[in-house]
């Protein structure tokens, strides 16, 4: 009810009042509950994001079993699609993922050190700020059209892995420009403040502590990238992505940038839309290795960002 | 230190991907640099397994031909071809005077016409409906704009479910607008009918749905769904969808199966065209469900 000190009438007499000092009161004990309880509640709700990944996971494993072999990933698709591997959609993943970084990641990690580093709060920095969260809730299926505009038609490139790759960029430059952003200004400002004081440019502030600093912040933004980039259908779909083209089981370089490519993601759809009598497992499978490739490339640049991290300075 | 940190990601990261690029250049592969040609193949989602057959098939025949195959429906490859994007164009539909009249003025060729197969489109319902035959007119009053068949029992059917699943599909399809110009008179639909994109989620779809009906490439028949015979007009025979059917030109859904290209074809186009019209690209038309052009050929 009451704190111990607030009278002897609820406590008896002097030595019982003494050896009850700290012992929990009812407001303590309650107070004490309800943190147990948001504690639980809480931790459940953490569990819970983990939940749906290892369902999603295992769910996908136990139906793709029937098809995972090495083969699946080597292989050309054959029978008419409803056997053999996806080779070649696995490899035109990794020619849209690498072109569309190859473009954003430069542009995007500058504009973002530009951003938080150079620019001053003028209109001109504030146009460009809403531009990139405008860009950044366009849907991808606009960011698809824009692309069949743009580089398709306009620019002459044609359906092909280029145009594609194009389209992607322009997706996913606003994660990387934003991510690099946050990355930077987690930096303290004391560290900038420090080095202007003691003669540096902002360049040399920037290239020697801001950026090793950060390093691992903008790594995380060119790791999200990856992810969207190699899983979305709609900005490939129609920009410069197959139902099927034939290739040799194994090549590394089947297509030329100015090919158009198969692609896991569309390649998961056509088989679960439009293929008749595929086998069960195949989409399932087919997920498995895209999934599979996002890891890979996400664990790649994990280690990398773990190994800068343990240099960081504060 | 700093400075080596701050460019070692994307060093590492750009030297992955060019040892990737890099050292497959010196596989074995590379001791046959033979010039590859690529024909761009688009249209019909009908058929774009077909085209896919093909595709797959005539690698073994012309290793250095790599044909590409797309769907989307048979309007996107046509619009493709008419903005000189890909070099053959798949419809199941015949190419409208205006589309011609496009691809005209952006290439200065006029599109040219193979009849490579013939496909009937299918009135699918689920395994179980009792429905054996269907005529125009019904099908107008399920599928049309003020028709009023919306229950089985109003086609004398005492079907499990009784109320009309209708499965259609959109407007970029070939088929589609078939079966608006042949059953429902150029009518529009009825609203409410299930917009499907691929002719594949049709007859699934159908073969989900005890109370579905749906129309779809012949190729398609699973083993869930069957063919409703089909009449022109109340009174007259209906037939099923079969292959003698369709090649009697006996059933009333028949069509052809057409692939375009830009003026005389040339080069690798020409020879894939010469090589899908032979027996031997023909068998496989026969091999994905439709029927070949010339009646005994490819069987």
């Amino acid at each position: 009810m009451s704190p111990p000190e607030a009278g002897p009438s609820t406590l008896g007499s002097g030595p019982d009042r003494a050896a009850n000092l700290f012992a929990a009161t009812d407001l303590t004990r309650r107070k004490l509950r309800a943190q147990r309880i948001a504690k639980y509640a809480f931790g459940a709700m953490a569990a819970a994001i983990v939940l749906p990944l290892l369902l999603i996971l295992a769910y996908l494993l136990v139906r793709a079993w029937p098809m995972l072999s090495w083969g699946f990933i080597t292989e050309v698709p054959a029978n008419f699609m409803r056997g053999g591997g996806v080779w070649p959609a696995l490899v035109g993943t990794l020619y849209l993922v690498t072109f569309s970084l190859l473009v954003a990641a430069p542009i995007g990690v500058l504009a973002g050190i530009y951003l938080n580093e150079f620019a001053r709060d003028n209109w001109f920095t504030r146009a460009v700020n809403l531009a990139v969260i405008n860009l950044a809730g366009v849907p991808s299926i606009v960011h698809a059209l824009f692309g069949v505009g743009a580089f398709v038609i306009f620019a002459g490139l044609g359906k092909s892995i280029l145009a594609a790759s194009l389209t992607l960029a322009i997706m996913t430059l606003p994660v990387i420009i934003v991510s690099t952003k946050e990355a930077l200004n987690a930096v303290p400002m004391a560290f900038r403040q420090a080095c202007w004081n003691l003669g540096a440019s902002r360049w040399q502030v920037i290239r020697t502590i801001v950026l090793p600093n950060s390093i691992s912040g903008i790594l995380t933004g060119l790791i999200l990238q990856v992810s969207r980039a190699a899983g979305d259908t709609a900005p490939i779909m129609f920009t410069g992505v197959v139902f099927y083209m034939a290739v040799e089981p194994g090549t590394l370089l089947p297509y030329s940038p100015t090919d158009q490519c198969m692609a896991l993601a569309y390649h998961l759809y056509t088989v679960t839309t439009q293929v008749q009598d595929a086998p069960e497992a195949l989409p399932y499978a087919t997920a498995v290795v895209l999934i599979g490739f996002v890891f890979v490339f996400n664990s790649a640049a994990i280690i990398l960002r773990t190994r800068l991290r343990a240099k960081k300075k504060w | 230190m700093g400075r080596l940190a701050a460019r070692l990601p994307l060093v590492g990261l750009l030297a992955a991907f060019g040892c990737g690029g890099g050292s497959s250049s010196g596989k074995p592969n590379a001791g046959k640099p033979a010039p590859r040609t690529v024909v761009r193949n688009t249209g019909s989602d009908t058929m774009v397994n077909l085209a896919q057959m093909w595709a797959e098939e005539y690698r073994r025949i012309s290793p250095n031909a790599s044909v590409e195959v797309s769907g989307g429906g048979s309007g996107v490859g046509i619009r493709d071809l008419a903005q000189g994007i890909v070099d053959i164009a798949n419809a199941s539909r015949e190419i409208t005077a205006s589309e011609k009249a496009q691809a005209l003025k952006n290439t200065g060729k006029t599109p040219q016409e193979w009849i490579v197969g013939y496909d009937a489109i299918a009135i699918y319902v689920h395994r179980d409906n009792p429905v054996q035959e269907i005529t125009f007119e019904q099908l107008a009053g399920i599928f049309g704009k003020g028709g009023t068949i919306e229950r089985w029992s109003q086609l004398g059917a005492a079907a499990e479910k009784d109320r009309i699943i209708r499965a259609s599909r959109m407007n970029n399809s070939g088929t589609y607008v078939y079966f608006r110009e042949h059953v429902l008179a150029k009518q529009d639909f009825k609203l409410g009918a299930l917009g499907m994109s691929g002719s594949k989620e049709v007859v699934e779809l159908v073969g989900h749905t005890p109370g579905a009906i749906g129309y779809s490439g012949m190729g398609y028949k699973t083993a869930a769904v069957k063919f409703v015979s089909v009449a022109a007009k109340a009174g007259a025979p209906a037939y099923a969808p079969t292959f003698e059917n369709v090649r009697d030109k006996k059933y009333p859904l028949a069509r052809s199966l057409n692939m375009y290209t830009l003026g005389e074809p040339q080069g690798e186009t020409r020879k894939y065209l010469d090589w899908i019209l032979s027996p031997a690209g023909q068998a496989v038309v026969r091999q994905a469900g439709y029927i070949p052009v010339a009646a005994g050929q490819g069987q």
